[in-house]
């Protein structure tokens, strides 16, 4: 049986990504973690075009940490597309960005973001949010069937 | 009458000769033939002159004999009538008794024409009666003969024809009038002639007329047509205006019963004229101390005049100035958008690689640590510390650039319950520090929520901080009321400051104190100013070094 993944890290900044995914695997959450480096990928994953084309849609990940700010695809766009498709709409999806002042938050909620966090610049601080993230979703919360 | 007296009357009977020609009215045949016979029977027979006499009595005409002087020798019973006079009246009298004025040659020429032995017959004229009254009458007369053949006297024989007369002149009266009256019909008839002309003409005239009015009468007849339209129409407006006749009597009923209210009422005005003009009297007595005060005034307003044009002259300017700010108001929301989207880069693209900086000197620390010997470790946390620090400074200055910004919503705040709060907070998160808070009453003021938390957190946390160095701090919070605004402030036994350089307590990246000391950005106050400024209070602060500091800030008050 072919391993699913359970995380979807979409990130552009390598260095956020290491350190996320860093943090996540202190918790041993990183194993079934996957690292898309723009949208476009994110989407063609997520719905099983381009290079992921026959994947099966229906095995969602247990969640989506998802930057907004990204080169081609930006966060709000794969949002957006995540939650238009029924079988793709019950993901959970954490919105991870640097700054507090994207005039993007409100959006993301409309758009039915589960979560926006602002990463911190302090590594400790910063690790024990992406940990504390990795539990609730992995663990702690119920997912839909 | 007696037959002796009438001796010689006898006598004259019997010379009695009566004519043959007499017209004798009632006379018989036979009586005239006895009378012819008579004359040649004997004269002496006395029955025949009784006879012959009873004849003359019995006439109805009067015979009368005479003599030739006139005198009167018979007079019969026809001749009293006629005349009035008796026979004992008349006999022996003249005849021209009985003969009117003007008439008396009538017996003269029966005189001479009876000596000439002529017989006069049917003798028209006119005899005056006994009372006077004449009358028309036609006389026969013939001569009397004695036996020798000579006249001795006439015999008269008188008929009463005045009625015959009367007739006949009335008939002639009548005649003349009727000849008039032709006369009269024969000039009416010309007239009438005349007249018919021109009635024929005017009946042309009439029918030329006629013709005309006929045509006229087409149109009449056609008008009549349209004002029978008219009239039923008329007839309906009538049915109306019968309708508003009863509504208008209502109204008029209506307004009898308003004029009596305003007779009322008129009587009511009249008794306030009077008042009034008592009132006028005495306002006429405050008019001329008004007059005297309106001099008084007319001066001042020429001064305020002249100031008027000095203000206008400055209003103007002002206008200008305005013109100017509006356009450079346009110019600072574009630079508010710039700065926002600057903002924006700020936080999120110098964030990410202080983050990187941060994120891998902790990494090579912590995967390094036993490799590193104590001078590497210390630069690693010299290297983590200061990106630590931009973080911060990154952050403070984005709050002080998004406060600014921000739109205040004003409530009603209870200082008391936010302030009492904060205390616990920092009472909670600094365990280690011995704090004494000494809350007051605080006021509740009329501000924005969040931004006033913001203030109270800064200047707690300064108090907290300055005064860490202390065995105990003691923070002191209250306010007091100055007329409209509310005073607050905040006292710690702090560092304090030196009053010399008060005016750089405010200022953005300014600090009083190093970093070494008191760690800070430089920004908390900056923004605790900007945010008071902007809710139209004042902010300033009193220190001694060492002793502590006291920061008092202004609010208004909640309007009642």
């Amino acid at each position: 049986m072919k391993e699913e993944v359970q995380i979807l890290l979409i990130e552009d900044n390598s260095s956020d990504a290491e350190m996320t995914i860093n943090a996540l695997k202190q918790n041993g959450l990183a194993n079934r973690l996957l690292h898309l480096k723009d949208g476009a990928a994110g989407i063609d994953y997520i719905f099983g075009e381009g290079k992921y084309a026959g994947r099966q849609v229906e095995d969602t990940p247990k969640v989506i940490l998802l930057d907004l700010k990204m080169p081609k695809v930006n966060g709000l766009e794969v949002l957006k597309k995540i939650r238009a498709d029924e079988r793709t709409k019950r993901i959970p999806v954490v919105i991870l960005t640097s700054s507090k002042e994207d005039p993007d938050i409100l959006k993301c909620y409309d758009l039915g973001a589960n979560s926006y966090v602002v990463k911190p610049v302090e590594f400790d601080e910063f690790r024990k949010i992406v940990s504390e993230l990795g539990l609730y979703w992995m663990i702690v919360n119920q997912q839909a069937l | 009458m007696e037959r002796k007296e009438s001796g010689e009357k006898l006598k004259f009977a019997d010379n009695l000769f009566i004519n043959d020609s007499t017209d004798v009215q009632k006379g018989e045949p036979s009586l005239n033939r006895l009378l012819l016979s008579g004359i040649a029977v004997q004269r002496n027979d006395k029955e025949y002159i009784q006879y012959l006499a009873n004849l003359v009595e019995s006439s109805d005409d009067a015979i009368i004999s005479k003599s030739l002087e006139g005198i009167i020798k018979s007079w019969n019973k026809g001749s009293e009538k006629m005349f009035g006079y008796t026979a004992e009246q008349a006999i022996g009298r003249h005849i021209s008794m009985i003969i009117p004025k003007g008439y008396s040659h009538d017996e003269k020429d029966i005189i001479n024409k009876i000596n000439n032995d002529e017989t006069i017959a049917h003798f028209e004229t006119v005899r005056v009666k006994k009372n006077g009254e004449q009358l028309y009458v036609s006389l026969s007369i013939s001569p009397i003969k004695d036996q020798a053949g000579n006249i001795i006297g006439t015999s008269k024989i008188a008929r009463d024809i005045t009625s015959l007369k009367k007739s006949e002149n009335e008939l002639i009266i009548a005649n003349n009038e009727l000849a008039f009256q032709n006369g009269e019909k024969e000039k009416r008839a010309a007239e009438l002639f005349v007249a018919n002309k021109e009635l024929v003409f005017q009946n042309g005239e009439k029918e030329n007329r006629a013709a005309e009015l006929i045509v006229a009468n087409n149109e009449l007849a056609f008008q009549n047509g349209e004002k029978e339209k008219r009239a039923a129409e008329l007839i309906l407006a009538n049915i109306e205006l019968v309708f508003q006749s009863e509504e208008k009597e209502k109204r008029a009923a209506e307004l009898i019963v308003a004029n009596n209210e305003l007779a009322f009422k008129n009587e009511e005005k009249e008794k306030r004229a009077a008042e009034l003009i008592v009132a006028n009297k005495e306002l006429v007595f405050e008019n001329r101390e008004k007059e005297k005060r309106a001099t008084e005034l007319i001066i001042a307003c020429n001064e305020l005049a002249f100031q008027n044009r000095e203000n206008e002259k400055q209003k103007a300017e002002l206008i200008k100035i305005n013109g100017e700010l509006k356009i450079s108001g346009e110019q600072v929301k574009e630079i508010n958008q710039e700065l926002e989207s600057f903002s924006y880069s700020v936080s999120h693209d110098l964030r990410a690689p202080i983050r990187a900086i941060h994120g891998y000197s902790r990494m090579l620390k912590e995967n390094f640590e036993t490799q590193l010997d104590p001078e590497a470790n210390r630069l690693m946390n010299k290297i983590m510390n200061n990106a630590k620090k931009m973080g911060q400074l990154i952050d403070d200055l984005l709050n002080f650039s998004r406060i600014g910004r921000k739109e205040l919503v004003k409530v009603s705040v209870n200082m008391d319950s936010m302030v009492a709060n904060l205390c616990y907070e920092f009472k909670n998160e600094k365990g280690d520090q011995n704090i004494e808070f000494h809350i007051g009453e605080l006021m509740a003021a009329e501000a924005d929520n969040t931004t006033i938390r913001h203030v109270w957190l800064n200047l707690i946390s300064n108090a907290i901080k300055y005064s860490g160095l202390k065995e105990k701090s003691v923070i002191k919070i209250g306010s007091e009321i100055n007329g409209q605004e509310i005073v607050y402030y905040i006292k710690d036994n702090g560092a304090g400051f030196d009053m010399r350089y008060a005016d750089k307590l405010f200022g953005v990246f300014q600090r009083l104190h190093s970093d070494e000391e008191f760690e800070g950005t430089g920004v908390g106050l900056a923004l605790v100013q900007r945010i008071i400024t902007k809710h139209g209070g004042r902010i300033w602060a009193e220190a001694v070094v060492d002793e502590g500091a006291t920061f008092y800030f202004t609010l208004k008050t909640i309007p009642s």
